[in-house]
């Protein structure tokens, strides 16, 4: 057991990355805070459109001989930097901790998965290929082969700032496409570091470029005519205007991953010991910060009478309450650490807020989170407690809202249709959990409910690098997902070529 | 920390430290008692070895998504400490005695580890499982030492 060293040693100063080199911006800077020690770590400038541009501009240029290298050469620097992120897998890890807060567990997992989006992109040879049919009349061959687009942006989210990226950039370049990346501005340390390793691995100035800031890098991506498609994750109000109104209006083929509430059913027959472990990961998981993150359970009494559903009611809420209560707050290097703390104090202050929005609303305060225990000497300001509320009803904003926080609401259903329903209450359908030991009851589960990622007796249901990231209603707006064989029709047009001599 | 479940975070680093420990002992074996050097310089060299297969396997399957924080429930690491420190006035059927109840320990270790952990993660308890087979097998081999030096 150890209190991990830091590898960010002292205050960094961010710059874009932009046509293969380092430069600076400027645009004003903003400081990088750990939130678990309150330290500034870096400075991260917050880009102008000039700057958006200017990076746009040197994607456009890349991508003709970016395009025109063959798959195999291509995916040959995704293979050096898979890795070189092997190699620095350590560092990585321990820097997803320092800028965002999360336990080292939970870096470590976010570093692997990221790098398995690597590992599937270096497929594009294979993935990448079209197909063919001859004689579709006499002497007539048709066949389908599919080509990049041209310049594609992405705009990540703070809760996952290693591997989110990961699910759009290694497929877009490996399809012969150049990037523009916009990390969140409050944790945008570990996509430098992937950058300077994609530096190393040989990809081309041009083809995979960083740009900082907020909102007018967004908006300049949005209106710049040169950028095909945009990858967005983030939240649900922010990915419709960039959807329909930004990308609307410029025209651009869009994958928006946005917001959650999901649901955990548990029925009566679920093993509980492991369901119990699994919902500790999935409701305080990453702090609650987790797009597939549940954080409504609801307790089913399929066959039970009365009194039967009332004891294992009683008997789920026991140990869910008892294991949320020994949960272990700290510093996310010290490696005993279950839980680390909320990104700032901003979001720790929404999460309060929604604690006391479900008192007011009449629920009950089964374990208050703004009670709490940390290891090591730190100040509170990011951190706050696994919370628990009791008599939840759907209505209710702690119910309907996502809090992006360690919130559990818990709540009762008579039979699984009754608790399909309480899902299908909620606008959000990203994600949806079912724990039961009955086949009959997980298919009727994964086969009528409206969500994109369905886990049966799995509390975080990610699916990984070679199967998309799904996602239903207010939760996912587009067509095609990140990841996988989707990814790789998302960053790339069709073509169908008729073929006769005559 | 006793009623705390563990993180796997932790216990990699407690393997990790169990095996910087072994590898030390039984080089400082190999240096004081050198009749047997080559054996006991075997068995430090395998402990790196240990190391980098346990942290290699839990690197390229530890999973966000998966309970990594609470997949050894009950495992109390004090339990499993092992005392690697030679008295400078030891004789060598003291350091033998010593290093048969390192691997004891050290397997036992292992193998609790394993058996918590298997319901919860991919290949870990598999590789827990692998160092436990490779540490039982010195046991023998250390007591034969003892029993020929008796």
């Amino acid at each position: 057991m150890a209190v991990l060293a830091e590898p960010i040693k002292k205050v960094l100063r961010l710059r874009n990355f932009i046509d293969g080199e380092w430069v600076d911006s400027e645009g004003e800077t903003k400081d990088v805070v750990n939130p678990a020690n309150g330290k500034t770590i870096a400075t991260v400038p917050i880009s102008t459109e000039d700057e958006i541009n200017e990076a746009v501009e040197a994607a456009k240029e890349a991508y003709p001989a970016w395009r025109r290298t063959p798959p195999l050469a291509r995916v040959r620097c995704l293979f050096r930097l898979k890795e070189l992120l092997e190699e620095n897998f350590e560092e990585i890890s321990r820097i997803q901790t320092m800028e965002h807060g999360k336990t080292i567990d939970e870096s470590r997992g976010e570093t692997r998965r990221g790098i398995e989006m690597v590992e599937v992109a270096t497929g594009i040879p294979s993935l990448m290929m079209g197909y063919n049919l001859e004689d579709i009349a006499t002497g007539i061959d048709e066949y389908l082969i599919r080509q990049p687009l041209g310049v594609f942006g992405i705009i990540a989210p703070f809760n996952f700032p290693f591997m989110v990226p990961l699910w759009f950039a290694p497929f877009a370049v490996a399809t012969g496409n150049c990037i523009v990346l916009k990390p969140s501005s409050e944790d945008p340390i570990s996509q430098v570091k992937i950058l300077e390793l994609a530096d190393e691995a040989g990809i081309p100035p041009g083809v995979w470029n960083i740009v900082h800031g907020g909102r007018t890098v967004v908006s300049g991506m949005l209106k710049n005519p040169d950028i095909e498609g945009i990858c967005f994750v983030g939240s649900t109000p922010v990915g419709r205007d960039v959807i329909y109104k930004g990308c609307g209006e410029t025209g651009k083929r869009v994958i928006a991953m946005c917001g959650a509430k999901n649901f955990a059913l548990v029925m009566p027959d679920a093993n509980l010991d492991r369901t119990i472990a699994a919902c500790m990961t999935s409701f305080y998981g990453n702090t609650g910060q987790r797009c597939l993150a549940n954080a409504n359970l609801v307790i089913v009494g399929d066959g039970l009478n009365d009194q039967e559903f009332d004891a294992f009611y009683k008997k789920v809420v026991d140990a869910f309450v008892a294991a949320a209560k020994r949960i272990r707050m700290g510093y996310g290097l010290d490696d005993t650490v279950h839980m680390g703390p909320i990104r700032d104090e901003k979001k720790k202050n929404n999460v309060l807020y929604y604690i006391e929005k479900g008192i007011e609303e009449g629920a009950t305060l089964t374990l208050d989170g703004r009670e709490f225990e940390i290891v090591g000497d730190l100040p509170d300001t990011c951190f706050i407690g696994p919370t628990v509320f009791e008599d939840v009803t759907l209505d209710m904003a702690i119910a309907q809202d996502e809090i992006f926080g360690p919130v559990a609401s818990i709540m009762k259903a008579k039979n699984l249709q009754e608790g399909i329903d309480m899902i299908h209450q909620n606008p959000f359908g990203n994600a949806a959990s079912l724990f039961t030991q009955n086949g009959k009851w997980a298919r009727e589960f994964q086969y009528n409910v409206e969500c994109g990622n369905i886990g049966i007796n799995t509390g975080i249901a990610a699916p990984m690098a070679f199967f998309p990231f799904s996602g239903m209603k207010d939760s996912f707006f587009g067509t095609l997902h990140g990841q996988g064989q989707e990814a790789v029709r998302f960053f790339t047009e069709s073509k169908v070529t008729i073929q006769r001599w005559f | 920390m006793e009623n705390v479940s563990l993180t796997t975070a932790a216990v990699i680093s407690f393997c990790e430290e169990l095996e910087d420990k072994s590898s030390a002992f039984y080089t400082e074996l190999a240096e004081r008692w050198t009749e047997n050097a080559e054996m006991f310089q075997t068995f430090a060299k395998d402990g790196g070895k240990n190391k980098t297969w346990v942290v290699r396997t839990y690197q390229e399957t530890i999973s966000d998504a998966l309970e990594a924080s609470y997949a050894f429930e009950g495992l109390v690491l004090g339990d499993h400490a092992v005392e690697t420190t030679l008295a400078q006035d030891a004789g060598y059927m003291d350091a033998l005695e010593m290093a048969i109840t390192l691997e004891e320990k050290a397997r036992a270790f292992y193998l609790d580890a394993a058996q918590r952990s298997e319901s919860l993660l991919a290949t870990i308890p598999s590789a827990f499982k692998r160092v436990a087979k490779k540490r039982g097998k010195r046991k023998p081999k250390l007591e034969s030492l003892l029993g020929a030096a008796k």
